[in-house]
């Protein structure tokens, strides 16, 4: 059954980028426009998510949609929130690090912070009074269910409260974005479920909170997905591969009817197979 | 159940428990402690015997053991906390593009001979006390150097993504992450590196004997060939060495909740 929803602004807009290493060329030609969701009654962020098989530049898309890279060319777009409307449209603004958070697949996090004070470190940049972000800070830890370990160092945290500490962390520090690379990997059932749990809480806090997460489990990335992007290696007019990784297929699941359903049924697997055909091939 | 024990002892990477670990350092010491009271019994023999040690370490108290130990180890403070201060400062600047060229050369100077570096130090620097503190700078600082640039290169880019993405600065990215997250590895690299300082330390003291120190009791006691009394002194600053590692060792754990290593 599909599910009702309009699209608003553009919430990402990526243009023509390709990142190269000297002459290597890892990924080129790579075009999207993500939009923002509205679904009535419901604050409904966005989950997007990259296919590929490894070493197809899902990782090093991701540096440069965070901005700790510069691409060779193009341009990775996002609204600017700061400035006022124009023409009933917000100005956009070129990403640059620090505007999307990053949560890599070690969940890392300062050795010498405890997590209250990672928090505190994260969400320093605020405009807001101290008192506010303590509030803030202790709003979320109980949100979270970090509370009773909030003094405690990484070396003394369960994995679980380490990955909801580097989720909320960039959250703090980013506002809207935020990209996971591989956020799935060697996770046990449980943590897969802690990690679930956080997308979730992101995605229904606020409509324009957008999750963006590679993952190597395509049905998992069908399961939590609205919109998921295959990247692969494409072809040359010979029917070979070009070993530059790009985006193949879009999935938008949005329209298929596939998202935010409660059950996972035989189309949501159908989407799986299809998925993974594509992939065999790049 | 001896026999089978036994046969755990002398089998690669088995695991045994604190008690049979506390065993067999008891039976070793029992075996070194009996073979040097063999080997030494006789009227011709190479080492001196315990007697002739205790004895050793008798006449060395009588004249003042516990200054010299306060000596030596004054030394080592002063010149290790001087030392740490140049090398951190250092360190810390090598991430600068200017600043690593000079950092890495200073490390590549721990091969130079201790004469060469001597030799110009007596040249500039005219106090005794002064030359033995700076010819131990000169070494130690070259060794912190090395250690603690390989301690800057082992630190994950992840952690400097992770930081990069929480918008720090890279002068708040060499402060949270280089200084501040690496603190209690400067306690380590101090370990790791006291051996090596605590042996120059003996050697250096004995430029200027009228200071005293271990280095001073040692030297004359191998002018007048009193072998009990080198042991002595040996066994002496065997034993300050460990106390002064599993001191750092202790203090490193202390300070710092969130040091794995």
């Amino acid at each position: 059954m599909s599910i009702k929803y309009e699209q608003k602004d553009t919430i990402l807009h990526v243009e023509n980028l390709s990142v190269a290493y000297g002459d290597k060329v890892i990924i080129s030609n790579i075009n999207f426009t993500e939009k923002n969701i509205i679904r009535p009654g419901k604050a409904q962020g966005q989950t997007i998510a990259f296919l590929g098989r490894s070493g197809r530049g899902k990782s090093t898309l991701f540096r440069v949609l965070t901005g700790l890279e510069e691409p060779a060319t193009g341009v990775v777009l996002i609204p600017d929130y700061d400035k006022e409307i124009v023409n009933e449209q917000q100005p956009a603004k070129k990403v640059k690090e620090g505007d999307v958070g990053f949560v890599d697949q070690k969940y890392t996090l300062f050795r010498h912070k405890t997590i209250y004070q990672s928090l505190k470190f994260a969400y320093r940049k605020a405009k807001i009074s101290a008192a506010e972000k303590d509030e803030k800070i202790n709003q979320y830890l109980h949100d979270w269910g970090l509370s009773s370990s909030k003094n405690q160092y990484p070396n003394e945290l369960s994995g679980g409260q380490r990955q909801r500490t580097a989720i909320l962390e960039q959250l703090l520090s980013s506002g809207y974005y935020m990209v996971l690379d591989e956020p799935f990997s060697g996770l046990d059932v449980g943590n897969i479920q802690n990690v679930k749990d956080a997308f979730k809480l992101i995605n229904d806090s606020h409509e324009l909170n957008t999750v963006i997460f590679s993952t190597h489990d395509i049905e998992l990335a069908v399961e939590l997905a609205d919109s998921i992007y295959v990247l692969g290696y494409g072809k040359k007019n010979d029917n070979t591969l070009t070993h530059t990784g790009t985006i193949l297929k879009h999935f938008d699941l949005k329209e298929s009817g596939h998202a935010w359903q409660t059950e996972f049924t035989t189309d949501h697997l159908q989407v799986v197979k299809e998925i993974k055909e594509i992939m065999m091939a790049s | 159940m001896i026999l089978i024990m036994l046969k755990k002892w002398f089998r690669p990477f088995e695991k045994v428990d604190a008690k049979q670990r506390l065993t067999i350092t008891a039976i070793w010491i029992v075996l070194v402690v009996g073979y040097w009271i063999f080997a030494s019994r006789g009227t011709k023999h190479l080492f001196p015997t315990p007697v002739q040690v205790w004895a050793g370490m008798q006449s060395l108290y009588a004249e003042g053991l516990i200054v010299h130990i306060a000596s030596s180890l004054g030394l080592c403070l002063q010149a290790a906390v001087i030392s740490l201060l140049i090398s951190l400062a250092v360190v810390y600047l090598s991430p600068l593009p200017a600043i690593k060229p000079i950092a890495l050369f200073l490390s590549r100077l721990r091969y130079l001979p201790l004469t060469g570096i001597t030799f110009y130090l007596t040249i500039l620097v005219t106090n005794a006390r002064s030359m033995q503190v700076w010819v131990l700078v000169v070494f130690m600082s070259l060794y912190f150097i090395t250690s603690l640039l390989g301690v800057l290169k082992d630190i994950p880019p992840d952690e400097i993504n992770h930081a990069r993405s929480l918008k720090c600065s890279r002068w708040e990215i060499l402060w949270e992450v280089v200084i501040k997250g690496r603190l209690d590895y400067v306690l380590d690299v101090l370990r790791q590196n006291l051996a090596i300082i605590w042996m120059m330390l003996v050697t250096v003291e004995s430029i200027l004997v009228a200071a005293g120190g271990l280095g001073v009791l040692i030297k004359n006691s191998d002018k007048f060939a009193n072998h009990g009394r080198i042991v002595a002194l040996q066994i002496i600053i065997l034993l300050i060495g460990l106390l002064l590692d599993w001191v750092l060792q202790v203090t490193r754990k202390g300070l710092f909740r969130y040091s794995t290593y």
